[in-house]
């Protein structure tokens, strides 16, 4: 045990587990839209446990309102769809909120996301125990009204990391959020923009 | 000599005591280094309630690495042997579980990185795995069976 501790204190940040975790948030609560594709089932995953480091007021959860059905948010091309304020969708979708400016948050491990990674996405690693501060960070610069769109991805094929995400992103009051089920590498399949290197 | 005796013999309980105390420093060394990895791994179980998968991804890897540890450098063989039996038993019932309910999951015992491979690539592999971990249930057996105190002394 001592070992643990003392191992994980000096770990650097990407490699470091938050030692106090909250329970699992109640999932099913969270109404998941899919789009047709037969293949996907429509069910969030108990989520991991979430750090909770000694935070500043700004990670108080966004007060739950109603959805407003159609906001008026500046170059939001996805405007909420009311009962599906998480929802899966294609590729040329993921495309189209490039084009429009829509952030793209990358929930991978810092590593992979080092590798390549969305041009401008975010880094949240779900599993990581910077996640909570780049949250702080993320609404601190972006700024964006709980009901803009927000593009959400991971590594693809079996990873659920972009769920558990949005899962998180849920609780915090967000209602756009936007699963690119594919991820990065049909992204970078599809030739799209993307960067590489550390973390900003 | 005997079967028995053969089976029981010192030299053939170094052997498992080395062969068995390294694949458990092996294991232990990737999830040691790389915490969110394995608890991330652990979660894939859907088997651990949220609240303990940072603790366990935290203790188990250091659980792992003492006592193989203790097996290679021959210190208190049987209460490692016995731990690393229950370790492995946890083991094979995480992977049956769920291969009973056909959920895939990547084992996590040697690499915390999720793999590429597809589903039943992945359900082959955890049928391989619980078969792995008995022939290693073999081995902690015969240690704790070649060490067991003699009363005839």
């Amino acid at each position: 045990m001592l070992c643990a501790l003392i191992s994980n204190g000096i770990a650097r940040p990407a490699r470091r587990l938050a030692l106090t975790s909250a329970p699992p948030p109640t999932a099913k609560a969270i109404p998941l839209a899919v789009p047709a594709t037969p293949q996907i089932q429509p069910v969030i995953p108990p989520a991991p446990p979430v750090p909770k480091p000694d935070l500043p007021e700004i990670r108080k959860p966004r007060p739950q309102e109603a959805p407003k059905p159609n906001p008026v948010v500046p170059g939001n091309a996805f405007p909420l769809r009311p009962g599906q304020p998480i929802r899966e969708i294609s590729s040329r979708e993921a495309a189209e909120a490039f084009q429009a400016g829509v952030p793209f948050l990358d929930a991978r491990r810092t590593a992979e996301f080092e590798l390549g990674r969305v041009r401008g996405a975010w880094s949240l690693p779900m599993w990581e125990s910077t996640l909570e501060e780049r949250l702080i960070e993320f609404e601190a610069k972006v700024n964006r009204p709980p009901e803009a769109a927000l593009v959400l991805y991971c590594g693809g094929g079996s990873c659920e990391d972009s769920h558990l995400l949005a899962s998180r992103l849920f609780q915090l009051g967000y209602r756009n959020l936007l699963i690119y089920r594919d991820g990065y590498p049909e992204w970078v399949a599809q030739g799209r923009p993307s960067t590489k290197g550390q973390v900003r | 000599m005997n079967s028995r005796r053969l089976l029981l013999h010192p030299w053939l309980r170094i052997l498992c005591q080395l062969v068995l105390g390294g694949l458990f420093i092996a294991a232990a060394v990737p999830k040691l280094l790389d915490p969110p990895g394995f608890a991330k791994a652990l979660w894939a179980y859907r088997l651990f309630p949220g609240w303990s998968l940072h603790p366990l991804a935290l203790v188990v890897p250091w659980f792992e690495f003492l006592c193989g540890s203790a097996l290679v450098l021959g210190l208190w063989k049987r209460a490692a042997a016995a731990s690393i039996g229950a370790l492995l038993l946890g083991f094979i019932l995480a992977l049956s579980i769920n291969l009973a309910r056909r959920h895939p999951v990547d084992c996590g015992c040697f690499s915390t990185q999720a793999s590429n491979r597809s589903d039943a690539e992945r359900l082959a592999d955890m049928r391989w795995t619980i078969l792995r971990d008995l022939g290693m249930l073999l081995l902690a057996a015969q240690i704790l069976a070649a060490s067991r105190p003699r009363k005839d002394l």
